[in-house]
């Protein structure tokens, strides 16, 4: 279970310039429960997802996922954490251009070295579940733009998290695009994961598998 | 004052460290007073931000000090040429009331940041920082003897005196009344040679019993034991000179810079040893720590021994 507890996360970009990212805010995620988090540009949908995947730390208020409090990691657990429990997704990808898709999708596993067949094995599971098999050894910045999510999302689960989290997923894909990646994450929801999407793309809003929508306004939660 | 590129260098380096000294010290106060791994406050989290830049910089100030130390001796040994009567490093030391203070700071320092880093490296292996605290508290005290370290080697630089006359290391380190540390030849060879050895076996028994606290004091009692018998006894047969005593001409090309590797081999040995004794650590680090200490030692207490044995081998005299 991911919990957020009085969550407040400031940006301060001087002494007089705050942003006020989330203010006060409460969240609980159940494991396997699928949330869509809704609200404009700047609402605090992204700084939420960040917190969750303690890629950064509250101004005050503590983040838990399961019974870890994640929010005080230092960085080099926080690094440990991420790569066990975390699939991101992120808006632009953020895949390596130069590097080929195998590459890309076995970068996680790096650190944990693993041997060369265990590295295949997982590699095939995500690239055919992912259907991107078919360009393993394709080089990333010639692939087209939902190709290059398919990379993205198998690199995501190529450590078999428990946790999927997808910021603005869609922001750079047509209607076609959008609605395959939203077939995916119905897929990834029958496989028991816990699904996170920062977005404010219509398409996913009233889905039937998606157990909640949450929305997000000048970072607080909207009841 | 001399102003040779290296004490340019060294000089330079010290406002560097002082400046970033200064700033890791007031970070470490309000650590030390305000920290609490439980709270999830804007202030704590602010603290934990901030603990990780301190920690960096004083990781890197200790990275830099320790070639730094030799680089200093070196400067020293190098200076001792323009300076009338000095022959090697330890006539510069001589050269002002600073120098012997200096050194035993310089020392004193280098197993402080030694012991911190160690201490250091085991809070983070650990996801609650146990030693946080602790670490920061100890480089409070520190900060004081390092900022003393940096203004005593200003003020020993600025009060040397090319025009002055010293006395050479020949003077310094004899057994005449008049020299500084006569006191020390007063000492019998077998007495010494007793202490030195038998210091070094109890390390030895407190290895194979695992006495951490014993092994650790044994240690440090070999750092003061192990210097004067380098000066008294082993010394002389590194120069093969009876009347040579001095603990810094063999860092000279003369002697092919062996001294690097005697006080190298002393300082990693002894500064392991004390830390299985300091630092509370898992099993398995407190055995590889054992090891070190072991390992160096031993080849200390050889390579000095073997000077003696070979000067025998060879005339078939001891000095």
């Amino acid at each position: 279970m991911i919990e957020l507890k009085n969550i407040t996360k400031i940006y301060e970009i001087n002494k007089s310039d705050k942003v006020i990212a989330l203010d006060d805010i409460n969240l609980r995620i159940k494991e396997g429960e699928l949330v869509v988090l809704k609200g404009a540009s700047g609402s605090g949908k992204s700084t939420i997802l960040s917190l969750i995947a303690a890629l950064s730390k509250p101004t005050s208020g503590e983040v838990i996922v399961d019974t870890k409090k994640i929010s005080k990691l230092p960085d080099n657990f926080a690094s440990v954490y991420r790569r066990d429990n975390i699939g991101f997704i992120f808006q632009k990808y953020n895949l390596i251009p130069t590097l080929s898709v195998k590459e890309n999708i076995i970068l996680p596993l790096v650190p944990l070295n693993p041997d060369a067949s265990d590295i295949q094995n997982k590699l095939d599971i995500v690239t055919n579940r992912f259907n991107i098999s078919h360009k393993e050894n394709a080089i990333v910045r010639n692939l087209s733009g939902g190709e290059q999510q398919r990379v993205a999302i198998a690199r995501a689960n190529i450590n078999d998290p428990k946790i999927i989290i997808a910021d603005e997923p869609t922001a750079n894909l047509d209607e076609k695009l959008s609605l395959h990646f939203i077939e995916i994450l119905r897929e990834l929801k029958v496989l028991n994961k816990t699904i996170v999407v920062a977005t404010h793309d219509p398409l996913f809003f009233g889905l039937d598998f998606v157990d909640r929508e949450i929305e997000v306004h000048n970072g607080k939660i909207v009841v | 004052m001399i102003l040779t590129p290296e004490v340019l260098a060294i000089l330079i380096l010290d406002v560097i460290f002082a400046f970033f000294g200064v700033i890791a010290f007031i970070l470490s106060i309000k650590i030390f007073f305000g920290w609490n791994l439980e709270s999830v406050s804007q202030g704590q989290y602010k603290l934990e931000k901030q603990s990780f830049l301190t920690a960096t910089i004083i990781k890197y100030i200790f990275v830099i000090k320790v070639p730094l130390f030799l680089f200093f001796i070196f400067t020293l040994d190098k200076i001792s040429h323009v300076l009338t009567g000095a022959m090697c490093a330890a006539g510069v030391v001589d050269a002002t009331p600073y120098g012997t203070y200096l050194f035993i700071l310089k020392i004193i320092n280098l197993y402080l940041f030694a012991y911190w880093l160690v201490l250091h490296n085991e809070d983070i292996k650990h996801e609650n920082q146990p030693y946080t605290k602790l670490k920061f508290g100890i480089f409070i005290i520190a900060f004081f003897f390092f900022i003393a370290e940096l203004v005593v080697e200003w003020v020993m630089f600025a009060s040397i005196n090319v025009d002055k006359m010293v006395s050479c290391c020949g003077t310094l380190y004899s057994s005449s009344a008049d020299s500084a540390i006569s006191s020390i030849f007063s000492i019998d060879t077998p007495i010494l040679l007793s202490l030195f050895y038998g210091n070094f076996f109890f390390i030895v028994v407190f290895y194979f019993l695992k006495r951490k606290y014993l092994f650790a004091i044994s240690n440090l009692l070999f750092i003061v034991i192990s210097i004067i018998s380098l000066i008294v006894f082993f010394g002389t047969y590194i120069y093969e000179l009876p009347t040579h005593h001095c603990p810094f001409c063999f860092l000279q090309s003369d002697y092919y810079y062996v001294g690097y590797l005697i006080y190298t081999l002393l300082f990693i040995g002894t500064f392991y040893g004390i830390v299985t004794g300091f630092v509370k650590e898992s099993e398995k680090n407190i055995t590889k720590n054992y090891k070190i200490s072991m390992m160096f030692n031993f080849f200390y207490v050889i390579l000095l021994s073997l000077y003696p044995i070979v000067f025998y081998i060879k005339n078939g005299v001891w000095l």
